[in-house]
């Protein structure tokens, strides 16, 4: 695939060319050395957090159903006690917003943590990694058994490795259909081998998605495919929590015996034992400054503190710093970018509150019956006939009252005496709103027709109609 | 496509994952306006279940997507690039 060489000019290219070399040219693999420390942990911890909410939470119940169902099926988004609607469209996407202006937020106050904690990529690589470290062995293990020709114990252990991969990813795919369509049955059906074709589909397709983007993928998906990798650099400024290394007191960069005296040989706190590099996720050296490929995932800050500690030197030659803090100046916490951040995140999510809290859950559509503009009743008052389409959103069966306002003399008629509507059902009911002529202003009025719970007068929508007549 | 410096599968995944996200925002929009139940392909009622029709929508969202950014790798490359000194002949 390296054929930017073909062109010849490889040993002369200009920085520029040098760089889209180095973006086109094969990727190398990348095997992380295995880290300990206190960052480490926190990852862990994140790890076995994020994962376990998303493999639990479909398994969740509440009043009698899946607690979270994104009911596609049946149109219907159920979150513990709410039910959401295609109506509430809105809602979602007042959501999205947030979740965007809170990691701008995030961003421009601790950098990138997002990336090395919490990202779906990060934590099923993390994942995928501790697989393989468990069935091939650590870094160096790793790189042997790459290098070595095929042989029978290979194939095994490439074989199990991947075996526990697609089975981890299979599970991943099932869990993932199981927020769409009801987990329970779904996996009943799994085993029964009944399964729909496109329950299957997105069960493949996911699980897939997750064994190629953790297990194959990796940091690429970082480096080449993260949109917010692209643009996270505009949300940072100088007292943005960063990673870095101390060039001051690293430098000259040197190995030396323990003994030693870094002083009496001219040398800086780094003995440039290269751990910072091996454990490095994407595979960069920190010492050459803050890079875009960098995800902030302090393994080298665990690293190199194991190291300082071995040596008997300070601690935190690579640390979370920001880079008015690495010039000796303040660092700001709190600074316009971040206050405005704030101050339009709150905004949103209080009103997104705010109405989901006093959202009404009942719907009214009117439409007119479209065969007849109007017609003459024997009684020689001129009738229109609606369908009004009543969708209960609550979560239980209610009774309503049907009223009709803004036309004076106007009679409403229907052929049953309650309209009750079960939980979360549409019903339709024909209407037909009778007028003397006499008290028809013009050929088309507003007509407007009020509903209203008979047991929670909180429960009410009014919806405009047309009425047309002879004019 | 035109550029042989670029390796293929390079540029199918800039085109296929873009356009992955793309169909991903568009069926979400879509969908959320318009119920499966009540659509009506070419005068004929569908009787595909409403799962059905959500991955068919998504996955044509995809190609439509996907064509287009071919397109415009095609075009751009093509004509940016040919007049480049070193741009290898096929």
């Amino acid at each position: 695939m390296g054929a930017r060489n073909t062109t010849g000019s490889a040993k002369t290219g200009s920085p520029d060319e040098q760089v889209e070399q180095l973006l086109y040219a094969r990727q190398e693999k990348i095997y992380p050395r295995e880290v300990h420390g206190l960052f480490a942990r926190l990852r862990v911890l994140g790890v076995f957090g994020l994962l376990g909410i998303y493999y639990l939470v479909p398994w969740l119940v509440w009043d009698g159903r899946q607690a979270v169902l994104l009911d596609l099926p049946a149109r219907k988004f159920h979150i513990f006690f709410v039910t959401f609607w295609p109506q509430d469209f809105i809602y979602l996407a007042a959501l999205l917003i947030t979740a965007g202006l809170m990691l701008f937020f995030v961003t421009a106050l601790v950098g990138r943590i997002w990336c090395g904690y919490a990202c779906p990529q990060t934590v099923w690589t993390e994942a995928f990694l501790w697989i393989e470290r468990k069935v091939e062995g650590n870094r160096m293990h790793q790189q042997k058994l790459d290098a070595m020709p095929m042989n029978a114990r290979k194939l095994r252990i490439k074989a199990t490795k991947h075996f526990l991969w697609l089975a981890f990813a299979a599970w991943t795919g099932f869990t993932f259909v199981g927020y769409f369509t009801p987990i329970v049955d779904l996996g009943q059906r799994l085993l029964a081998f009944e399964l729909g074709p496109w329950e299957t589909f997105w069960v493949i397709f996911y699980g897939f998605a997750t064994y190629g983007n953790a297990g194959w993928m990796r940091e690429q998906v970082c480096k080449y495919m993260c949109p917010y990798a692209r643009f996270q650099g505009a949300m940072f400024d100088r007292d943005t929590l960063i990673i870095s290394y101390l060039p001051e007191r690293g430098e000259p960069r040197g190995s030396r015996k323990r003994s030693a005296d870094p002083a009496e040989l001219g040398l800086g706190d780094c003995i440039d034992c290269t751990l910072c590099v091996q454990v490095c996720p994407t595979g960069i050296d920190i010492r050459n400054g803050l890079q875009y490929e960098c995800i902030a995932c302090s393994a080298c800050i665990d690293a190199c503190d194991d190291v300082m500690e071995k040596m008997g030197y300070r601690k935190g030659l690579i640390k979370y710093t920001t880079e008015n803090a690495m010039e000796g100046k303040q660092t700001h916490m709190i600074r316009a970018r971040v206050v405005i951040y704030a101050i339009i995140m709150l905004a949103i999510i209080s009103a997104l509150a705010y109405s989901v809290v006093t959202r009404t859950p009942l719907g009214l559509d009117v439409i007119r019956d479209r065969n007849q503009l109007y017609r003459e009743t024997v009684e020689g008052l001129i009738e229109n006939v609606y369908i009004l389409k009543i969708l209960n959103m609550d979560n239980r069966e209610h009774t309503y009252r049907l009223g009709v306002q803004g036309m004076p003399g106007v009679e409403l008629h229907m052929d049953i005496k309650t309209i009750r509507v079960p939980a979360g059902e549409v019903m339709e009911f024909p209407v037909r709103l009778r007028v003397d002529e006499s008290d028809l202003e013009a050929r088309s009025s507003t007509v407007i027709f009020t509903l209203e719970a008979t047991d929670a007068s909180a429960l009410q929508v009014q919806q405009e109609g047309r009425f047309l007549g002879p004019g | 496509m035109a550029d042989k410096r670029i390796p293929g599968i390079q540029k199918c995944i800039a085109v296929l994952w873009p356009s992955f996200l793309t169909a991903v925002v568009a069926s979400g929009l879509f969908f959320s306006a318009f119920d499966p139940d009540d659509l009506v392909a070419f005068g004929a009622d569908l009787e595909i279940s409403r799962l059905g029709i959500y991955t068919i929508g998504f996955l044509l969202f995809w190609l439509v997507a996907a064509v287009s950014g071919f397109g415009t790798l095609y075009f751009a490359i093509t004509n940016c690039l040919r007049n480049t000194p070193d741009y290898p002949e096929s």
